[in-house]
């Protein structure tokens, strides 16, 4: 029963937002408000992670103001709203360097999806990026959360392809999880709008 | 069920519920969160454990709640120094933030986080800063270089930070300026190594004056101090400087009029002290200092303390200005005490009467502190101003008859700076000082008035009976009454020593023997010593003149006062203390700030390389040991011999020296010590107890006790020289002995031991000589004799073998012994036994002996006899004669018969002898001799 209501409500909310801001659908009837209340309000909290150098600045700027902004290592991390087809996320982006990665953990709760950003041109590190990967999926508090791969620097010259990194990850072994894995570019802008269509439509048909 | 149970709890608790609303999706929610946490941390719960979920929080748009945060990480980023990393991105886009406010926040934070592990990631952001547009950026990111600079020097010079900070000092903002000033002090001061390339030069200089009209007065204050650690290249560049600094005395603000101070007095320093500008400076330093007295109290005292060192270092800033330290009766006690002492630095002839008059005021406040000083202030008047002395101390005479004890006290400790200032000319009031000896009960008035007495000892009669009365609880005193005492009564003996030689001994064997303090044992062995080997260089060594104190005792030593007017305005010159004695966990060098040197054609090198090296050795106040010795000696003191170094005076193996001609006897002035030898034997035995007896006259029967007789002479026992007689005391025997030391040596460690003899004489104790025997000095003792001892037959029979020991050598001597002292109490017959026992003794046995020219009758003989152990048993009247029956025994159970025959008229009297052992007939014929002729 609930599931319908859901569906329902984000298919109809969809159809509106496509024609006017987000927010005026509040108040539309008292009904609605209610509902939207429920879920529209929420922010999708995303994690960006990954080795250092991977490009997970990159791509939080680049789906938060659509360009490419000049980057430095980030010691900590980064959190913006991006609003993404009407629905708000508010995605953290933290530090790939050895000494941070200790500290994702600390951004675990409440995560409903995961960015896990490779560099698709590192293959010497590919090997640590997966053992980062596979670690953190273990986590408790991120059981629920769907998984998002993207390959990215797909735009060098020689870069690994989509399957494999997939491969070399062992995405085939993840069970009882949502995920993809999307060829992207975050300098060219290719392959985000796609992984956020598919981050968005699995975001939604969890709730 | 375990009690595992009480560990665990259900509650959530405060922290949870706060990391539930830190972590919400609301701003509001969020923000109120900080705040109760920051509350929380405010009022010292630990809050640490939300440090990621506040870290969290920091990227916002939010000021305030980004302030709060910032305030949450500068408390606990130190005890999360792994996780404040997650900070730094955070500060890197503060940095770069279009608000200044936010920038200044950022660079100021992170300054205040003490991490070494960022502190390198806040390079970056620090140099954008440095060089921001806005000034309050550059401002704010000048004074985090100089925290940064704490943090990690190395860093700070690696990133070319001190370069930049450099530059700063010619910023166009005066606030930059001031904030860079501030930060490159603060660097130079813990720097370890000289920062050549911080030094403040002449362009600076400018630059700093220029800034210094514009900026704010604190600003004022920094750039003020900077420019006192400059120094100008020649007297012309001082001037110029002190003229820009002038008009600041009269801002409104203390702590910049203070620092103008300082400039300027370490300028005056420079230029020629007779010159017109130095005395306009001087009447232009005043009136900005006593404006700072109508401030508040606590600004008041920290001026007066100011103040307190310039008028030591320039009395004529302020010298026609007595009136305003005059004590207000509302002044605080600090304010009070401290206007005292300036009071007394400003006395001079002129002013004497006006502030003796006030100083007598206030010594009938109620206030005890400020009394004391206040009567000490008087003292110090009249050492200060010879011609108010007079005045001074009658004031302090009618402040000692008010009798208020404290009052009294003090008085008298100054007045003992006055005789000493004075000497032979108020001595007339020591009879009124001494009327109130018995009421002071403080060591330093003690000490004073024992002093007195000790000095004056010869005007005052009964000097001897005041320093005796301290005598009794000397171990009580306090250390300096004990020296004083000592030191008094040795005066007083070197003055007087006929009648407190007594006095003497005890106080030296008190200070010697009795006492653990390394100053009074050393002082006394000193005196000692000095009595025993020359009593008269003694006396010119004790009571030669001293020089005169001099007027200020409590001025500040001039290197120090130097170093202390550079810190005017500083904690240092309130503590009057140099920085360095309380400032502590400071890498850098101690530098010392020194005045600059008074030249006109000082290169700029010079100047340098004095502010650079002020370790150079300085005159000080107090000259080195060296020429100290060498003037009080007059004497040219050579290197010292290396005989002299390695060999010890030959005190100890010395040939005995007889000093008896020289000696003390020289100084008693004939008068013969009891020591003296043969001439002082009468019937007083040594012993405490038979002198107790003679006393008290409570022993008549007690026998005869010859004169003693020397036993080993000086030259035989290596300079100790051993007097000796025998005496029988309440029934038993004692050898008594007095013991000169003649050689130049102590003698310690005396020892005795007996041969074999007739009578098994025997010490029935070990000897005791109760101190070290020092040269020319003399000792009783009394040794009580038993006479269980082995016996060996002796030739004659009463010959006695000694032998002494003590730290030198064994000597050993022969005597011997009295021989009616060895008659016991017990030697009385019954008539009936003796009748029979003299039938018994074979008439061989009889031996008569004729003892010629006794003076007295029988009555008086039998009464002789009878004190001395010979008992009369029967008298019979033969044809006028008076025979007399007698018996005696000797120690050794030796029973002796006797028959003494006395003839009216005749001073001749026979005594017979009957014994079974005749050889004991001539000890008892010359115990007779002895009894009869000098009992």
């Amino acid at each position: 029963m609930t599931i319908m209501i859901c569906f329902i409500i984000c298919t109809f909310r969809a159809g509106i937002s496509s024609n006017q801001p987000f927010c005026t659908s509040f108040h539309v009837s008292g009904l609605l408000s209610y509902f939207s209340g429920l879920f529209g309000s929420k922010e999708r909290r995303i994690l960006i992670l990954g080795l250092d150098g991977a490009g997970k600045t990159t791509i939080l700027y680049r789906l938060q103001v659509g360009e490419v902004v000049t980057t430095i290592p980030t010691i900590g991390f980064n959190v913006e709203t991006v609003v993404y087809k009407n629905l708000r996320f508010q995605v953290w982006d933290l530090g790939g360097q050895t000494s941070i990665r200790p500290y994702w953990r600390c951004y675990y709760s409440k995560t409903d999806a995961i960015i896990y950003v490779v560099d698709s041109m590192d293959r010497d590190r590919i090997g640590i990026s997966k053992n980062e990967l596979v670690s953190m999926l273990e986590e408790e508090e991120l059981k629920k959360a769907t998984l998002c791969v993207f390959a990215n620097k797909q735009d060098i010259e020689g870069a690994m392809t989509v399957t494999e990194v997939a491969n070399a990850l062992g995405l085939s072994s993840i069970k009882n999880r949502k995920y993809q894995i999307f060829k992207t570019s975050a300098i060219k802008g290719e392959g985000l709008d796609d992984a956020m269509e598919w981050l968005a439509n699995a975001l939604l048909s969890n709730n | 069920m375990t009690d595992s149970k009480y560990f665990t709890t259900n509650k959530k608790g405060e922290i949870f519920e706060l990391r539930g609303e830190l972590n919400s999706d609301k701003k509001d929610r969020k923000r109120e969160a900080v705040k109760k946490v920051i509350a929380s941390m405010t009022v010292g719960k630990d809050v640490s454990a939300l440090f990621p979920d506040v870290i969290n929080c920091m990227q916002t748009d939010n000021l305030e709640l980004k302030k709060l945060v910032y305030l949450y990480l500068m408390n606990y980023a130190k005890s999360q120094p792994d996780m404040a990393i997650m900070a730094v991105n955070t500060f890197v886009k503060d940095c770069e933030d279009s608000n200044p406010l936010i920038r200044a926040l950022a660079v100021r934070t992170m300054g205040c986080i003490r991490v070494d592990k960022i502190t390198e990631y806040l390079c970056e952001p620090l140099q954008k800063c440095l060089k921001d547009e806005d000034p309050y950026v550059r401002k704010t990111a000048a004074v985090c270089v100089a925290k940064l600079y704490d943090i990690n020097a190395q860093l700070v010079e690696d990133r070319g930070f001190l370069d930049m900070l450099r530059d700063l000092l010619s910023d166009s903002n005066p606030m930059v300026v001031a904030n860079a000033v501030a930060a490159i002090s603060e660097i130079l001061e813990t720097s370890p190594t000289p920062l050549n390339m911080l030094e403040v030069n002449s362009q600076i200089i400018n630059k700093l004056l220029t800034a210094l009209n514009e900026c704010t007065e604190w600003g004022q204050v920094f750039i003020l101090d900077a420019i006192s650690n400059y120094t100008p290249k020649d007297d012309r560049e001082a001037q110029s400087i002190t003229e820009r600094i002038t008009p600041r005395l009269a801002h409104a603000n203390s702590a910049v009029v203070l620092s103008s101070i300082k400039v300027i007095m370490k300028l005056m320093e420079m230029m020629d002290p007779s010159s017109d500008y130095i005395s306009m400076l001087v009447k232009k330093l005043s009136p900005p200092l006593i404006t700072l007295l109508s401030a508040e109290p606590e600004i008041q005292y920290v001026a007066l303390r100011n103040i307190n060192l310039i008028v030591q270092k320039r009395s004529d800033i302020l010298k026609h200005e007595m009136k305003v330290f005059f004590v207000k009766y509302n002044d605080p006690i600090y304010v009070k005490l401290e206007k005292l002492d300036i009071m007394i630095r400003l006395t001079n002839q002129a002013n004497i009467a006006q502030v003796l008059a006030e100083l007598k005021e206030y010594a009938t406040e109620v206030d005890v502190d400020f009394v004391r000083k206040s009567v000490r202030a008087i003292g110090r008047c009249a050492i200060k101003v010879e011609q108010a002395a007079e005045r001074c101390v009658s004031t302090l005479l009618d402040l000692i008859q008010t009798k208020v004890n404290y009052v009294v006290q003090e008085a008298i400790v100054v007045i003992k700076d006055i005789f000493r200032k004075y000497p032979n000319k108020y001595e007339s009031i020591i009879a009124t000082l001494c009327e109130n000896l018995d009421t002071l009960d403080e060591p330093e008035a003690r000490a004073s008035m024992i002093w007195i007495i000790g000095e004056y000892a010869e005007r005052i009669d009964n000097a001897d009976e005041l320093l005796e009365s301290f005598l009794d609880g000397f171990q009580d005193e306090n250390a300096q009454v004990q020296l004083q005492l000592l030191t008094a009564i040795v005066k007083l003996f070197l003055k007087r020593p006929t009648d407190t030689q007594e006095l003497v001994q005890q106080v030296l064997s008190l200070a010697t023997q009795d006492s653990d303090n390394p100053d009074l044992r050393d002082r006394g062995y000193i005196y000692w010593r000095l009595l025993s080997t020359d009593p008269a260089a003694a006396k010119e060594v004790v009571l030669a003149e001293k020089p005169l104190i001099s007027e200020e005792t409590d001025l500040i030593e001039p290197t120090l006062l130097d170093e202390l007017i550079c810190h005017i305005s500083s904690l240092a010159s309130v503590y009057h203390k140099p920085p360095n004695s309380f400032v502590e966990g400071r890498g850098g060098v101690p530098v010392r700030k020194v005045l600059p040197p008074r030249t006109g054609s000082t290169t700029p090198e010079d100047a340098v390389q004095t502010e650079a090296a002020p370790q150079l050795p300085q005159a000080t106040v107090i000259p080195g040991a060296d020429s100290l010795i060498g003037d009080l000696l007059d004497m040219d003191l050579g290197p010292p011999t290396q005989a002299y170094g390695q060999h010890p005076p030959p005190m100890a193996q010395s040939a005995p020296v007889d000093l008896l001609g020289e000696g003390l006897d020289s100084l008693l002035g004939g008068i013969s010590m009891p020591t003296g030898g043969n001439d002082m034997g009468v019937a007083g035995a040594p012993s405490s107890v038979a002198g107790l007896g003679d006393i008290f006259g409570f022993n008549p029967v007690n026998s005869y006790v010859p004169a003693q007789e020397i036993w080993l002479s000086a030259a035989a026992g290596k300079g100790l020289e051993i007097h000796g007689n025998f005496a029988r005391r309440n029934g038993s025997l004692h050898m008594d002995l007095t013991f000169h030391n003649k050689a130049m040596s102590t003698m310690t460690n005396f020892a005795i031991q007996f041969n074999k003899n007739s009578f098994g004489l025997l010490p029935s104790s070990p000897l005791q000589v109760p101190m070290p025997l020092l040269p020319n000095q003399s000792v009783n003792a009394s040794l009580p004799l038993s006479t269980t001892g082995p016996v060996q037959r002796m030739e004659p029979l009463n010959l006695l073998q000694v032998a002494v020991k003590n730290n030198i050598d064994i000597a050993y001597f022969s005597c011997n012994i009295a021989a009616h002292v060895l008659l016991t109490e017990d030697g009385e017959m019954e008539r009936k036994r003796f009748l029979e026992t003299w039938k018994e003794i074979p008439s061989v046995n009889e031996k008569q002996y004729e003892i010629t020219d006794v003076q007295h009758n029988a009555e008086t003989v039998v009464q002789k006899l009878k004190n001395n152990n010979i008992a009369t048993i029967a008298k019979r009247n033969v044809e006028g004669q008076d025979m007399l029956y007698q018996s005696l025994k000797f120690s050794n159970q030796v029973q002796v018969l006797a028959e003494l025959k006395i003839q009216p008229g005749n001073s001749t009297f026979t005594l017979s002898l009957k014994s079974k052992a005749p050889d004991v007939y001539p000890m008892v014929y010359e115990s007779y001799q002895t009894i009869l002729h000098h009992a």
